[in-house]
């Protein structure tokens, strides 16, 4: 059946691995756009179906534009979406070689480079912790003589925590360092070239840290959530686990915060579309990361926009393809997700207390993203969450107790390596 | 009836949302109801319409996707249709009426395409990463479906429904209104991929 023609066509880019097909797929169909999906490993369907299903590899964008250009020739093109760190940067490129508007290609590359990042912000005086840039090659025991304790290691091209690790010694750094090594050896970190041989040693900086969610729009930013993280984050890892929102902190500084933000974005010359920005608030904000994508995993599912309750995915398709954003104003219950800590290295036999944990009162499901059989493996070495845990409740504190007691109900049953 | 029914809801998006039922709900086939009226006759549908702001209700083995139209959070939702469900076992009878009693010469007609559609293209497609899709029913021109093996809980199985298995049915069969996937994906135990931190 011949589609209308002035149903706008989306290529929407998803890693095979991302955790938000469905939500982003979901969204397309609800807004009746023409979707094409592009994706890193070939659908079974993409032989059938190709103006549906694309392959790209996103690790060579300029190829992934070269194919796209010649795809449009056929399929006109409304926009491009990317939905994690790494699409986003090949959304940039394709939309620029489509003519079509994005965020300048530069600032996609700056918010995905934590070493290109913070020279940006830094030099437009926005507050990052003091950083210095190394090389794997590099003597591990000199640099270590100089670092500042404490101090956190960090890849320049990981993302979700992935390798980040604290140190307060000598000692630690070079037990942090050997360990760096060889998750930056790692085949899907290698093969992301030199960005996999560089790491940052970043001033570590106590205090709260909290997460805004936000969307660009001609530069202006609008907060869609800021959220707390109730659990200290003060390493030697840094697992993400509760996020609540709004923020119990004090009207000025969230105002702050979005200030910091907005300022942020300028700085990378990001324009339109979302971010996700992650702050320490000691005193005043304190820009630990910023990324040109929506917040990661499944933890958009809480929340809801505007009267009718549309999705995060929705709203950012809407504003992708020129349709209609019927508001940005999140709808006002407190609500929180939680990232089930990875229990710990080895294979999942089995979860149990799962009932148990979605009859908490306040909780509002509980998904598990890890299957039976599936190797588990913690940070900083690991990528994937075993699950999510949602709540919605009359306060913040009333959400984050929710969690806490629904993930105290759980119990993994682990083949120990 | 004492034994106790275990559900998990399981929110698909703002409006869809599949309850997985640890006792059979309904024994072969799959039912689709899109409104009260189409529910008479078969009591735990009758319940569930009851709920102010539902509009479809689709039911195959132990599990239920109801879609509502109403805005809001599934919360308060999914417990009065926790609660449908349980009164419903506790009734005892049946819960919904035969499949067969309603099932038109149309939707007759294009299962059997869509069955010879899912044999030749859709499982030698899915087959290549391990998967296979269940043809459950076609009702008013909707497609039921179950997805399994390495489809079942992939993380782009809702990528193949759309894109490629939908997209060739109503190519092929333009009077296919669209399909349903009634996969319990959290049971999946072998997906093809399985979703990573990205």
């Amino acid at each position: 059946m011949a589609e209308p023609a002035s149903r706008p066509r989306l290529l929407l880019l998803l890693p095979s691995t991302t955790y938000r097909a469905t939500a982003f797929v979901e969204a397309a169909h609800r807004l009746d756009l023409d979707l094409t999906v592009a994706t890193d490993q070939a659908n079974v369907f993409a032989a059938r179906e190709p103006e549906r299903l694309v392959t790209f590899d996103f690790a060579r964008p300029e190829r992934a534009a070269e194919e796209s250009r010649a795809f449009a020739a056929r399929h006109p093109v409304r926009a491009v979406v990317g939905v994690d760190d790494d699409t986003v940067v090949v959304a940039a490129v394709i939309a620029a070689a489509l003519g079509l508007p994005h965020n300048p290609v530069a600032a996609a590359l700056a918010a995905r480079d934590k070493h290109h990042q913070r020279v940006l912000l830094s030099g437009a005086r926005v507050p990052v912790p003091g950083y210095r840039l190394h090389g794997l090659e590099e003597d591990a025991a000199a640099v270590a003589r100089t670092a500042p304790y404490p101090c956190v290691l960090k890849p320049t091209c990981l993302s979700a925590s992935r390798g980040v690790i604290r140190a307060d010694s000598p000692r630690e750094f070079l037990a942090a360092h050997a360990r760096l090594v060889g998750i930056l050896a790692a085949p899907d970190v290698a093969a992301l070239g030199t960005a996999a041989r560089h790491y940052l040693v970043e001033e570590f900086v106590p205090g709260p840290e909290v997460a805004l969610e936000g969307v660009l729009d001609g530069g202006r930013l609008h907060v869609l959530a800021l959220f707390d993280k109730p659990d200290p984050l003060d390493g030697p890892y840094f697992e993400e686990t509760i996020y609540v929102t709004p923020s119990r902190l004090a009207e000025a500084a969230q105002r702050a915060i979005a200030e910091c933000a907005e300022r942020a974005a300028a700085a990378l010359g990001l324009v339109t579309g979302p971010i996700h920005v992650e702050l320490r608030c000691p005193d005043r904000p304190r820009l630990i990361e910023l990324a040109a994508r929506p917040i990661g995993g499944r933890c958009s599912r809480v929340l809801r926009f505007g009267p009718d309750g549309i999705s995060l995915e929705e709203l950012l398709l809407r504003q992708a393809a020129g349709l209609s954003v019927p508001s940005w104003q999140r709808e006002p219950q407190p609500v929180g997700v939680m990232m089930i800590p990875t229990p710990g290295l080895g294979l999942l036999r089995s979860v149990r207390g799962l009932e148990q944990a979605r009859a908490v009162p306040g909780i509002e499901g509980v998904e598990l993203t890890a299957h039976p059989g599936q190797r588990l493996v913690p940070l900083p070495e690991g990528s994937q969450y075993p699950g999510f845990i949602f709540a919605r409740a009359p306060s913040p504190a009333a959400v984050e107790a929710a969690l806490r007691r629904a993930h105290g109900c759980l119990a993994f049953d682990m083949e120990p390596e | 009836m004492d034994r106790e029914i275990r559900i998990q809801a399981e929110p698909i998006d703002a409006e869809r949302c599949r309850f997985v039922v640890s006792e059979p709900l309904l024994e072969g086939g799959a039912r689709r109801f899109a409104s009260a009226g189409e529910a008479k006759g078969s009591p735990l549908a009758v319940a569930l319409f009851a709920i102010p702001g539902l509009a479809e209700v689709v039911v195959a083995g132990g599990t239920i996707t109801v879609t509502k139209t109403a805005p809001g959070p599934w919360q308060a939702v999914g417990r009065q249709v926790g609660a449908a469900i349980r009164a419903a076992f506790a009734a005892g009878g049946p819960l919904f009426a035969p499949a067969a009693a309603v099932s038109s010469e149309e939707d007759e007609r294009l299962y059997g395409r869509v069955a010879d559609l899912f044999e030749a293209e859709i499982n030698p497609a899915v087959a290549r990463h391990g998967g296979t899709v269940e043809l459950i029913d076609v009702q008013d021109a909707m497609v039921l479906l179950r997805m399994g093996g390495g489809c079942q809980g992939c993380g782009m199985a809702d990528v193949t429904l759309r894109q490629g298995i939908e997209a060739l049915l109503r190519k092929r069969l333009p009077e296919i209104r669209g399909l349903i996937d009634v996969t319990d994906h959290s049971a999946g135990a072998n997906p093809y991929v399985t979703a990573s931190k990205k």
